[in-house]
C-alpha cells in the first residue's frame, strides 16, 4: 500500500503532521498503537514554562538558554516563534478555540489549585495573567456529586491562598445518579455520555444555575463533551455568572475531544487512520527508509516517500527502558540516554529526572540516526525527542506540535 | 484519652509487632499500658520483611530452640490470627545445582522440632504449586504460610485500646526520666504538635528493634546488636500460591511468599552501621541478585512486572556472654537491665522473629507483672485477635471492594460504611479499596497521613502504586483532617515515598508507569514537595 | 540475563497495564449500563484479585460485549477484551439457558430452519409467535429474525463445484451459517467476483459454525469441538492443498484467527495467515499488480461505511473500503467507528436490548442524518441490527463489488478464458 507519507503514532504530534501534510494534498496514512496522552490533557498546550524552578515570561527569548540538542535550539528561536503562530492559526482554523501568545506566557489553573505557565488555553477554561488580575468575586467550585477525579477542596485552597472568596458545593440529576451505582465508572468521559443524551444537559445546567445564585463565578470540573463543545457553549450561555472549566484526573474530557477532532479532521481530508496497530519492523535501502511492516497487516507493506516517526516517550512505548539500557523499539534509533539505570533517577521524584530528557538523536532537520547515519526521509518528532524534559521545563504540547510542523514543512519543501 | 496523670504501670517503646503485641499483653493483664511509636506502626521491621509465616524449618537445621518456638507460634497464629495468615503451606525444594543429601538431614531435623516435613514427589510438587521450577529433583512439604505484619500490629493495637492502652504515634523518644537508677518515665517529642510531652511509669519496655539499640544506650544499658540489611522484591502479582525456599542454607533470594495481591522474593542480608539504620535503600545490585536467584525458584519471576524494591533492618542480638559479637542468635532476647546494668524499671525485649511476636510480648510482659507483683496469667495465645473472630454475614455484599476489605479486615469488615452509592465507590482501583473502608481506617486505625493510610488498607500497593489512588485518597484525608493544604502536602511526600521502592526496579513497565504518574501529579497538577522534611 | 527479565513486562498480558483508564473511555457499555464494571476493572484489575483468590471473579462480566474495542484503544497492548473472556470462561458457572442454546447454535438451527424456510420465516415473523419467544424464551420482540432462505449456500454450490476445478488458481471459502441459511447470495457474489480474476472457489472439507456464538454463550466444549474441527479442515486446505482460507465475514474470520487461539487455547499459529478476509486477498492481487478489476460505467452509489468491532480490531477495514473506492460511481463516507450495539446473539436476549439499541445510537442518528443509498459493513450481525434500528439498507463490501463489477470485462483484463 503506498502513500506519499506515512506516520507512527497518532497522538498530538502525529495529528498535527498528519493534517498539515493532507491539506496540502498528501496521502497520508496514521499507524497508531492505541490511543494518545492526549487523554490526559490539563486543558492547555504548554510551550516553554520553566527554567528549573523560574517560571518563564517569554518562552521565545528563553530559547536562547535552552541546550543545543533541545530541538527548540535545533529549530532556532524565529523557526519557533514562526511554527508557534502558524500553530494557532492551525487550530483556530479546525475551530479549536484557544487563547494565548507564544511570547508571553499566562498561567493555567491546576486541578489542584496551582497556577503554571503556559502558552495557549482552552477558551472556557481557567487562565488568567495573574490572579490579581481576575475579578472573579464570590466564587463557587461545583463538583458533580460523587465524582472522584475532581478535587474541589484542593483547588479551593489553591485559590484562597490567593485572596479568592471561595466557596464548594456539588450537584447532581437522575441520569447521574444511575451510573453512580458503578464503583468505579463515574469517569470523565462517562459523565460526558451520559449528559450528551437526550436533555440531560439542559436538566443539569438548570440545576447549576439554582446552586450559583448569588455567585460571580463558578468552577466546574471539565466533562463537558468529549464529542464536540455544543455542551460547553450552552453552559455558558445560559449560566448568568462567569464560567470557568478546570481539567480533571485521566481521563480528561476536553483531550479526548481534541484527539477526536483532530483524527476527524485527518481522515475528512482522505487521511487514513489505522488505530490499535503496531510497526514492526522497517525497510532500508541505503539512507531511506523504504516501507514499514505492521503487526495487523504482516506481509502487506506499507510504503511511502517520507515517513514520520512520533511515537513519545516511555508512556507510549516510543522508547523502551531495559535493565540497562534506553532503546526505541521499533528501528532501533539512536538515542541519549546517561549509562547505568542509577544514574536515570533522582532519589526525589519531584527533582529533575534525567530518564525523562532520554529521546531519539536528530540532526537540526529533525532527521534521526542508526549508528550516526542520519536516515534522510524519515523524521522523528514529538515526545520522542532527546534533550527536552518535558516536565520540568513544561514544553510538551509545544515541543510536539512545533516538531511536527517543522518535519511537515520540511517534507513539502521537497 | 491518655491517662489524666500522664502516668502508667506500663510504657512501651516501639509500634512494631512485638511492641504492638507487648501493649496487648500488658493491657489484657490489666496493667495500665501506654505504647508510642516515633513514626507509624509497622514503620521499621516488621513492615519491611517477607511477611512469612514461618514453620520453623528454615531454622530446624541449626536453631533447634528457635525453630520450636517457630512451629508453636505457627499454629496459635492461625488460630488468632485467623484474618492475617494465609494457609499456604511451604515447600523446600532441591534443585539439580543443590545436594539432595541436604534433604534428609533437614527433614530429621524437622521432625525432632515437631515441625510436619513430608518428601513429595517433584511432580507432585508441581501439581501442588505449578509456578515451582520444572526442574527441581526434591520436595519437602512443610506447614509455612503467609501473614500480613500491617494487619496484624493494627489487630494487636486495636486489642491494646479495647483493654484501656493509650496509644502514641509520631511520638519520639528524647529521654528516659530518671530517678536515681530507676527509669520512672519518658520524654517524648510530640511531632505533629512540635512539643515536648512528659509521662510516668513503673516499667519500661524497650520494643524498638533495631532502633532498641540506641534506647537502651539512651538508658544507659549496652544490648549487643549488629543491624544486617535485608532488600526484597514485591511482584506485581501472585505467582505462587504456596511459599517456596530453597532445601539447602539459608542464602539469598530463596525464599518466595505469596501475600494477599502480590508475591515477595527475598531477602539479601549485608552488615551496615547503626548510622545507617534510618537510610538504607535496595542497591541495583541486590536488585540483580534477587531476581537471577528468584527466576531459580519460580521461572515465572522473569516474565513478572515488578513493583517495587525495599530494605528492612534485621535486629540480630550478640549474646552477652560472647562481646566479639559473632555468635549471633535469631532467638529471643529478653532483658532484665535491673539485673544486667543495675537500671531498674527497665526491660528490653529484641532478637526474634515477626512470627514470635507473641512470645516475645508474653515473656516481657510476664517480666514487667513480675516487676509490678501482677499475678495475671497470658491470655493471648487463648483469645482471638480482632478481625479474627468467627463472623458470617449473609447479607454481605458481593462487591469486589467488600471481598477485598473481609480480607483485609475479617470480622471488622462489619465497621466499614457499605450500601450507598458513595461508600462503595473505589478509591483504589487496584486493590479494591472503597471509600467506606478508607474512611473507616482514618475513623479507626490511627489515620494521620496517606503512608498510615496505605498500611492499614493497602490504598496505594497495587499496580498503579498510587497514581490513580493518591489523589482520591488524600481528598478524604482532607476532608476529614479538615486542612487541605496539608493532605496536598502529604500527596507529595507519599508519591516521594512510592518512588523511593520503584526506582531501583524503574525500567520496562515500571518506568513507562512512573513518568505517567509524574505527568499527572507534576505535570497536570502542578504538584512540587514543598515539605523536604520526609515524614518517613 | 534473560531477555525478558531485562524488559520487566509480564507475559501475564495484564501486568502491562498502566491504568491510564484510555480503555474505559471507548468501552461503548459502561457508560449506558453501570452494572458492567468497565474493562480496566474487569480486566486487568480484577485478573489480578482473581489469582489471588478465584471468588473475586464477578458476574457482571457477562455484559461484556466482546468488541475489543479497549483492546484497540489500550496505549500498552493489553488484551483487556480476552482477558476478560477468558476469565468468562475459567470461573463462570452460569449454565447456559434454553434461549443461549438456541441462539448459539446457528447451524443446528439453520439447517433446521432452511428446510422449512417458507414456513418459519413466516411464522417467526408473526406477531403472537414474537410475543411468545419473547416471553418463554426472552427473546426480544422488536428483534426480526433474520429471513430463512429456501436453498442453502452450500446445496447451490454442489452444482458449481466441478466447474470450480477448471481454474489455474484456487482458494478455499468459509461460508458462515449467514451465508448458508440466510444469504447465499453474498457467497455466490464472491464466487463471481473470483472466477472472474481466475480464481476457483472450493468449500473446506467439513466447515461447523466458527463458533463465536457459542463462546460468548458459555458453551465452550461445544465452540472448542468445532474449533478443532475448523482448524483441521483449514489446516488441509491452507497446508497440504496450498489454498488460503476466505471469508466474508469479519466475526467468522476473527474468531477463526485470533479467539481460537487466545480463548480456546488452539495452536493455530502454522495457518493463521492462510486464513483472511476476501477484501484483504482481493486487494493484496490488485495492490501486487496481480489481477485487475473493472466496474460497470452506470453503477452509482453513496455508500456510507461502519466498521464492525471485530473489525476494528483486525485493522482490516482499508481493505475494505480501498475495494469500494476503487468503483468510479461510489461515493464512500466512512461513519464513526463505534460499536452498534448487537454484538452476536447479545443484542437478540430481551434482557440487553435497551442497552443494545443505547449503544447503537450515535451511529443510528449518524446514518439517518446521512441518508445514504445503503451502508456496508463486513458482519452479518451488524447489519442486522443497523437494518432495524434504521431506514437504509445493508450490504457487504463484496456484494457491492459483485454488483459493479464488469464480469467480462475483469475477466478479459485478468486473461481468464474458460
Amino acid at each position: 500500500m503506498r502513500f506519499d507519507t506515512i506516520i507512527i503514532g497518532g497522538g498530538l504530534a502525529g495529528l498535527v503532521a498528519g493534517i498539515k501534510l493532507t491539506s496540502e494534498g498528501q496521502k497520508c496514512a496514521i499507524i497508531s498503537s492505541g490511543q494518545s496522552a492526549l487523554h490526559f490533557f490539563s486543558g492547555s498546550f504548554d510551550l516553554l514554562g520553566y527554567n528549573g524552578t523560574n517560571e518563564i515570561d517569554n518562552p521565545i527569548e528563553a530559547i536562547a538558554g535552552l541546550d543545543a540538542k533541545h530541538p527548540y535550539a535545533k529549530l532556532g528561536a524565529s523557526t519557533v516563534a514562526a511554527l508557534a503562530n502558524e500553530a494557532k492559526d492551525f487550530f483556530a482554523s479546525m475551530g479549536v478555540r484557544l487563547n494565548g501568545d507564544a511570547s508571553a506566557n499566562h498561567y493555567r489553573i491546576s486541578p489542584t489549585g496551582e497556577l503554571r505557565k503556559t502558552w495557549l488555553t482552552l477558551d472556557k477554561h481557567f487562565a488568567c495573567d495573574s490572579l490579581e488580575s481576575l475579578s472573579l468575586g464570590k466564587t463557587l467550585i461545583l463538583n458533580i456529586d460523587g465524582f472522584l477525579d475532581f478535587h474541589p477542596h484542593f483547588l479551593s485552597d489553591g485559590l484562597k491562598r490567593q485572596g479568592v472568596d471561595c466557596h464548594v458545593a456539588s450537584v447532581t440529576i437522575d441520569e447521574l445518579q444511575r451510573l453512580r451505582t458503578s464503583p468505579t465508572e463515574m469517569r470523565s468521559a462517562n459523565i460526558a455520555k451520559v449528559l450528551h443524551k437526550d436533555d440531560a444537559i439542559v436538566r443539569l445546567t438548570e440545576k447549576i444555575a439554582e446552586k450559583s445564585q448569588g455567585f460571580d463565578t463558578v468552577i466546574l470540573p471539565s466533562v463537558f463533551g468529549i464529542y464536540d463543545s455544543l455542551m460547553e457553549n450552552y453552559l455558558v450561555e445560559r449560566l448568568k455568572c462567569n464560567v470557568k472549566l478546570v481539567s480533571t484526573f485521566p481521563p480528561s474530557a476536553p483531550g479526548i475531544r481534541l484527539q477526536m477532532a483532530l483524527k476527524q479532521r485527518f481522515q475528512n481530508l482522505g487521511g487514513v487512520y489505522m488505530l490499535g496497530d503496531m510497526v514492526t519492523n522497517g525497510h532500508f535501502e541505503g539512507n531511506r527508509l523504504m516501507d514499514i511492516h505492521t503487526a495487523n497487516h504482516k506481509d502487506i507493506p506499507f510504503e511511502a516517500d517520507n515517513f514520520i516517526i512520533a511515537t513519545g516517550s516511555f508512556f507510549s512505548h516510543g522508547l523502551q527502558a531495559h535493565l540497562n539500557s534506553i532503546c526505541e523499539p521499533i528501528f532501533n534509533l539512536d538515542v541519549t540516554a546517561s549509562g547505568e539505570r542509577q544514574q536515570w533517577f533522582d532519589q526525589n521524584v519531584f527533582e529533575t529526572q534525567p530518564y525523562m530528557s532520554f529521546g531519539v538523536v536528530t540532526d537540526s532537520n529533525l532527521h534521526p540516526q542508526i549508528e550516526g547515519q542520519s536516515v534522510e526521509n524519515l523524521y522523528a518528532v514529538g515526545s520522542l525527542l532527546e534533550s527536552a524534559n518535558c516536565l520540568k521545563e513544561a514544553s510538551g504540547a509545544g515541543v510536539s506540535i512545533l516538531t511536527a510542523l517543522k518535519a511537515a514543512n520540511n517534507i513539502l519543501k521537497r | 484519652m491518655l491517662s489524666k496523670n500522664n502516668e502508667y504501670d506500663v510504657i512501651i517503646i516501639g509500634g512494631g509487632a512485638t511492641g504492638a503485641g507487648t501493649a496487648r499483653d500488658c493491657a489484657m493483664r490489666g496493667l495500665k499500658t501506654l505504647i508510642v511509636e516515633r513514626l507509624d506502626f509497622t514503620a521499621g521491621a516488621t513492615g519491611r520483611n517477607h511477611g512469612l509465616l514461618h514453620s520453623g524449618a528454615r531454622y530446624a537445621s541449626t536453631d533447634k530452640e528457635s525453630a520450636e518456638e517457630c512451629i508453636k507460634e505457627n499454629m496459635i497464629l492461625r488460630r488468632i490470627a485467623s484474618h492475617c495468615v494465609d494457609e499456604t503451606d511451604g515447600l523446600f525444594i532441591t534443585l539439580p545445582e543443590d545436594d539432595l543429601n541436604f534433604q534428609k538431614s533437614f527433614v530429621e531435623a524437622c521432625l525432632q522440632s515437631g515441625i510436619k516435613a513430608d518428601i513429595i514427589d517433584p511432580k507432585e510438587a508441581l501439581l501442588l504449586e505449578p509456578s515451582v521450577n520444572p526442574e527441581l529433583i526434591g520436595a519437602v512439604r512443610v506447614p509455612d504460610g503467609s501473614i500480613d505484619p500491617f494487619r496484624l500490629t493494627i489487630s494487636n493495637i486495636v486489642d491494646a485500646q479495647r483493654h484501656g492502652a493509650d496509644v502514641l504515634t509520631y511520638h519520639e523518644l528524647t529521654d528516659f526520666i530518671f530517678d536515681g537508677t530507676s527509669i520512672v518515665g519518658v520524654k517524648l517529642h510530640d511531632k505533629a504538635g512540635n512539643r515536648t510531652v512528659e509521662y510516668r511509669s513503673k516499667v519500661t519496655i524497650n520494643a524498638g528493634g533495631i532502633w532498641g539499640y540506641k534506647i537502651a544506650k539512651m538508658a544507659g544499658a549496652t544490648v549487643n546488636m549488629m543491624p544486617s540489611k535485608g532488600s526484597l522484591l514485591i511482584m506485581g502479582h501472585r505467582i505462587n500460591n504456596m511459599v517456596i525456599n530453597r532445601c539447602r542454607k539459608p542464602a539469598d533470594a530463596d525464599i518466595l511468599v505469596p501475600g494477599d495481591t502480590v508475591c515477595v522474593i527475598g531477602t539479601t542480608s549485608t552488615k551496615v552501621p547503626h548510622e545507617e539504620v534510618d537510610l538504607i535503600r535496595p542497591t541495583a545490585d541486590e536488585v540483580d541478585i534477587l531476581l537471577r536467584e528468584g527466576e531459580k525458584l519460580a521461572p515465572a519471576l522473569a516474565y513478572t512486572r515488578i513493583l517495587r524494591a525495599y530494605s528492612g533492618v534485621r535486629p540480630l542480638v550478640a549474646s552477652d556472654d560472647d562481646p566479639s559479637g559473632r555468635s549471633i542468635s535469631r532467638g529471643i532476647v529478653c532483658l532484665d537491665h535491673e539485673t544486667r546494668d543495675g537500671i531498674s524499671g527497665f526491660i528490653t525485649i529484641t532478637g526474634g522473629k515477626l512470627i514470635t511476636y507473641r512470645l516475645m510480648a508474653e515473656w516481657a510482659t510476664d517480666l514487667a507483672c513480675k516487676k509490678l507483683g501482677v499475678n495475671a496469667k497470658c491470655q493471648t495465645a487463648d483469645i482471638c485477635l480482632p478481625g479474627s473472630e468467627k463472623h458470617k454475614d449473609d447479607n454481605a455484599p458481593h462487591t469486589t471492594a467488600y471481598k477485598a476489605a473481609e480480607s483485609r479486615h475479617g470480622s471488622l469488615t462489619n465497621k466499614i460504611t457499605t450500601g450507598d452509592n458513595y461508600s462503595d465507590s473505589l478509591i483504589c482501583e487496584c486493590e479494591g479499596v472503597s471509600v467506606g473502608e478508607v474512611n473507616y481506617a482514618i475513623n479507626e486505625l490511627h489515620v494521620h497521613n496517606m503512608i498510615n493510610l496505605r498500611r492499614r488498607t493497602r490504598v496505594g500497593m497495587g499496580t498503579c502504586q498510587g497514581e490513580l489512588c493518591s489523589c482520591r485518597a488524600a481528598g478524604l484525608l482532607a476532608n476529614s483532617h479538615g486542612c487541605s493544604q496539608r493532605a496536598k502536602e502529604d500527596l507529595a511526600s507519599f508519591l516521594n515515598e512510592r518512588w523511593k521502592g520503584i526506582a531501583p526496579i524503574a525500567w520496562g513497565e515500571s518506568l513507562s508507569e512512573a513518568q505517567f504518574t509524574s505527568w499527572i501529579y507534576e505535570g497536570v497538577c502542578g504538584l512540587s514537595l514543598t515539605n523536604n522534611e520526609d515524614i518517613q | 540475563m534473560d531477555k525478558k527479565i531485562a524488559l520487566n513486562i509480564s507475559t501475564s498480558n495484564f501486568e502491562q497495564c498502566l491504568k491510564c483508564t484510555i480503555c474505559t473511555v471507548y468501552c461503548p457499555v459502561s457508560a449506558v449500563n453501570p452494572d458492567y464494571p468497565g474493562p480496566k476493572q474487569a480486566g486487568p484489575d480484577n485478573e489480578r484479585m482473581r489469582l489471588k483468590n478465584a471468588d473475586f471473579y464477578d458476574k457482571s462480566l457477562k455484559h461484556c460485549l466482546n468488541c475489543k474495542r479497549c483492546e484497540v484503544a489500550c496505549p500498552s497492548n493489553v488484551k483487556i477484551g480476552d482477558i476478560i473472556q477468558a476469565a468468562r470462561i475459567k470461573y463462570s458457572t452460569d449454565k447456559p439457558k434454553l434461549r443461549d442454546m438456541i441462539l448459539a447454535n446457528t447451524d443446528i438451527v439453520g439447517t433446521m430452519a432452511s428446510t422449512f424456510a417458507p414456513i418459519v420465516n413466516t411464522v417467526v415473523g408473526m406477531k403472537p409467535v414474537k410475543m411468545i419467544m419473547d416471553k418463554t424464551l426472552a427473546i426480544d420482540h422488536h428483534r426480526t429474525f433474520p429471513k430463512y432462505s429456501s436453498q442453502r449456500f452450500e446445496s447451490w454450490y454442489k452444482k458449481q463445484a466441478a466447474d470450480q476445478d477448471k481454474f489455474d488458481k484456487h482458494i478455499s471459502y468459509f461460508h458462515g451459517c449467514y451465508v448458508n441459511y440466510n444469504f447465499p447470495k453474498l457467497g455466490k457474489d464472491l464466487v463471481k467476483i473470483l472466477n472472474a480474476i481466475g480464481y476457483g472457489v472450493h468449500l473446506l472439507e467439513k466447515e461447523k459454525c466458527c463458533g463465536v456464538a457459542l463462546i460468548s454463550n458459555g458453551l465452550i466444549d461445544q465452540a472448542k469441538r468445532q474449533a478443532l474441527l475448523n482448524t483441521e479442515s483449514i489446516r488441509k486446505s491452507v497446508k497440504e492443498q496450498g489454498r488460503t482460507v476466505l471469508g466474508t465475514s469479519s466475526t467468522c474470520i476473527f474468531t477463526l484467527r485470533d479467539e481460537y487461539h487466545h480463548l480456546l487455547d488452539i495452536d493455530n499459529e502454522d495457518i493463521k495467515d492462510g486464513i483472511e478476509l476476501a477484501t484483504r486477498f482481493i486487494f493484496r492481487l490488485i495492490d501486487s499488480e496481480d489481477v485487475k478489476l473493472a466496474f460497470r460505467d452506470d453503477y452509482k452509489a453513496r455508500i456510507a461505511y461502519h466498521t464492525p468491532c471485530h473489525m476494528e480490531k483486525l485493522g482490516w477495514a482499508i481493505y475494505s473500503t480501498s475495494l469500494m473506492r476503487m468503483i468510479p460511481g461510489v461515493q464512500l463516507t466512512m461513519l464513526d467507528s463505534q460499536c452498534c450495539g448487537i454484538a452476536g446473539t447479545y443484542g437478540f436476549k430481551k434482557e440487553n436490548y435497551e442497552v443494545s439499541q443505547k449503544i447503537g445510537e450515535t451511529i443510528f442518528k449518524q446514518i439517518e442524518t446521512l441518508q445514504p443509498d445503503f451502508v456496508a459493513t463486513d458482519c452479518e450481525t451488524c447489519k442486522w441490527q443497523i437494518e432495524m434500528s434504521t431506514s437504509v439498507e445493508v450490504q457487504n463490501p463484496i456484494s457491492i463489488i459483485a454488483d459493479a463489477l464488469d464480469v467480462e470485462k475483469t475477466m478479459k483484463l485478468n486473461k481468464v478464458n474458460l
